[in-house]
């Protein structure tokens, strides 16, 4: 039975209600989703990675119009929100927006945090300008994303806004059935504001997610953005983000891998005017059999331009990690800042790490540096933190923290922060 | 029995065999130097001491307070009360001084250590040690010179409060100002619950900590032994007199 095929994108399309434009981009997608295979070890992009146990092929969730009280909400979730750094959030279980809080004062002040299908009903001029302009049908997901989403968090911040409290979203997988989502976050001219996207599962048999996230950023907008991942077991996790920044527009991004089977993320910062710039963060920790693969491009298309990756992990026991990442900057990229270092720590034998930087390079008056390093742990430092009286278990645990330091340091958010120490202290001990 | 007790200890590295029968026994309640030229050995018996993996014990034993540590990991013999200051102290990049030396007093004392027991604990070795308290939230030994490397170790000594301590050449690369402000915690250690080997190479540091007995470790094995007086003869006579005495006696 053939599951993802046009009638299923239009009933989809249908229960959310969309207008026709959706639909026809969606059954666009869909022809790229038919054409394209699946990709395969002989994909470049794809040659470290292994699908064969992925559930690929399966149906799409469809929405069931499941609304929560806040107490009624998941576990998972009220646990999060105990201690959380997001003032104003949307809770998606499987495709469902069950729950929604923004402060009053800030929908007054004209800013947007609602689901896609109801902000296409409610400002559709400002949706049409800004879906699928940063991720469309690039790849294999990215089309299945496009053609069969069923959900969607839409952020919009006014021109000059600055939001000084986080905002987010918590999306919880039920699994089963595959689900795609997206989120569309669109600051206006120097609007400010921050936002966390927490992906949150238990154990599930093998189920597939994809989610996709696109930024716009107007001239001087600063957007602060994380795309927060601690899935159960089980999870195949594909997302691709993409951000557009305008003439001095400012992005500090976080990638964080932690949980799944399986996570890929394609991260890409497009730095489109002078002035813009892009701090690129990833953090992942890989156990047991996970895999994580991260495909990172920062793109300096115009001059005085500035972009800083830093993607530090850690694998332990059989888990794998890769990172692929690439500079390119374009003719007219003059004067532009770019860097890159990829750190990786081993905690066993088996445990793998591949490490791709990439630079491409089309303008000469550049600064540019890129860097990558994978080393076990080191023995030396282990029986120096032993000898003082710390067991193995917790010396290595520090070991990883403090390989993770750099990178959790550089992240403000403080209850995200102290999150992330938990379960990588977790971890640690598994 | 309360006495560190070296037993016979045979140990090589990569198959090359450093330690020959090493005997030596440390009081409780006594300081003692161990001496020696370069390449002797006690460098190895420091770590082997502390249960540096990279050493393989061939025979002989170790015995704390008369319980054998041969089988035991380096941080069981850290909690057993055995402590040794690094001829070269690990940079830990990412771990600060603080929360590193608070884990590990928690380890030792096997509970948990509050914020204000920890402060006052550790201010006072900071005074001792004319140490500013801002070192604390540095990453353990990132960026130190030598001398605040071995001040960070003499730091860790006093919080820890081991009742062995196996001092590494601690003196090597500091000025005297830094020997001095080192001698004065290992002299605040002094007591009748406290037992420790000074390994150096030069007499110094045993103007600032007299022992009370004095090792000689050639080749591998101790050859001769005395009072503080024996520190002095070798500070005057060097260590050929000696080389020659061992291979007459051979």
């Amino acid at each position: 039975m053939q599951v993802l095929d046009k009638t299923q994108v239009e009933a989809i399309s249908q229960a959310l209600g969309e207008p026709g434009w959706v639909l026809e981009r969606r059954l666009k997608a869909l022809e790229a989703f038919a054409r394209l295979p699946y990709p395969s070890k002989k994909d470049e992009a794809w040659r470290y990675t292994d699908l064969s146990e992925a559930p690929l092929e399966g149906e799409v969730e469809t929405p069931k119009g499941l609304r929560l009280s806040r107490d009624e909400l998941p576990e998972l979730v009220k646990r999060r929100l105990e201690k959380t750094d997001v003032s104003g959030f949307l809770v998606f279980v499987g495709p469902d927006l069950v729950y929604a809080e923004v402060p009053e004062e800030l929908l007054a002040k004209g800013l947007v945090l609602t689901s896609l299908a109801e902000a296409l009903k409610a400002y559709p001029a400002k949706v049409e300008a800004t879906l699928f302009q940063g991720v469309y049908t690039e790849d294999k997901f990215a089309a299945q994303n496009a053609a069969f989403f069923t959900h969607g968090a839409f952020l919009y911040v006014p021109a000059g806004l600055e939001v000084e409290k986080p905002l987010g979203v918590f999306k919880v997988l039920e699994g089963g059935k595959a689900s795609a989502g997206r989120s569309l976050l669109f600051l206006e001219d120097n609007a400010k504001a921050a936002y966390i996207e927490e992906y949150l599962s238990s154990d599930l048999s093998p189920t597939l997610h994809l989610s996709a996230t696109e930024m716009v950023l107007r001239p001087g907008a600063r957007l602060r953005h994380a795309h927060v991942q601690t899935f159960g077991h089980g999870v195949w996790h594909f997302h691709r983000q993409r951000a557009l920044l305008e003439r001095d527009a400012v992005l500090n991004d976080l990638v964080v891998n932690l949980g799944g089977r399986y996570a890929r993320s394609e991260v890409a910062s497009e730095l489109l005017g002078p002035g813009a710039e892009s701090e690129m963060l990833g953090l992942y920790f890989g156990h047991g059999q996970q895999h994580f693969d991260h495909y990172t491009l920062q793109h300096h298309v115009e001059h005085h331009t500035r972009s800083d990756l830093l993607y530090k992990g850690a694998v332990k026991d059989e888990a794998r990690a890769v990172f692929s990442g690439l500079i390119k900057l374009e003719r007219g990229a003059q004067k532009t800042d770019a860097y890159q270092a990829n750190r990786n720590l081993i905690l066993s034998p088996t445990a793998r790490v591949d490490s791709i930087p990439q630079l491409e390079i089309g303008a000469n008056d550049v600064r540019c540096t890129h860097g990558s390093t994978t080393a076990p742990v080191d023995e030396r430092q282990l029986f120096y933190l032993q000898s003082r009286g710390l067991s193995r278990s917790l010396a290595q645990e520090l070991l990883v923290k403090a390989h993770l330091a750099d990178v959790l340091t550089r992240i403000p958010l403080k209850a995200l922060r102290a999150h992330l120490e938990a379960v990588i202290e977790e971890k640690v001990r598994i | 029995m309360n006495q560190l007790e070296i037993r016979d200890l045979w140990a090589s590295i990569d198959g090359e065999t450093i330690l020959k029968g090493v005997n030596l026994v440390v009081p409780k309640g006594q300081v003692h130097a161990l001496m020696g030229p370069n390449g002797a050995g006690k460098s190895t018996l420091g770590k082997i001491l502390a249960g540096d993996p990279e050493y393989t014990v061939e025979k002989g034993d170790i015995l704390l307070d008369g319980e054998s540590i041969l089988d035991l990991s380096p941080d069981e013999r850290a909690k057993k009360g055995l402590f040794l200051a690094f001829q070269y102290p690990v940079e830990v990049p990412g771990v600060t001084i603080a929360n590193f030396l608070r884990l590990a007093l928690q380890a030792k004392l096997g509970r948990e250590v509050g914020v204000a027991e920890f402060w006052t604990k550790v201010k006072k070795a900071l005074e001792l040690l004319d140490w500013d308290e801002s070192y604390l939230s540095r990453y353990l030994n990132e960026g130190f010179s030598g001398g605040e490397k071995k001040r960070n170790e003499i730091l860790q000594l006093l919080v820890l409060e081991p009742t062995y301590a196996v001092l590494d050449e601690t003196d090597s690369g500091l000025d005297i100002d830094a020997l001095k402000v080192v001698a004065r915690g290992v002299n605040a250690m002094r007591g009748p619950n406290f037992g420790a080997l000074v390994i150096t190479h030069y007499q110094r540091l045993l103007n600032y900590i007299v022992p009370d007995r004095v090792h000689v470790m050639m080749d591998g094995r101790i050859v001769a032994e005395g009072g503080p007086e024996l520190a002095l003869e070798l500070e005057a006579r060097g260590y050929e007199w000696l080389r020659e005495r061992v291979k007459e006696e051979a």
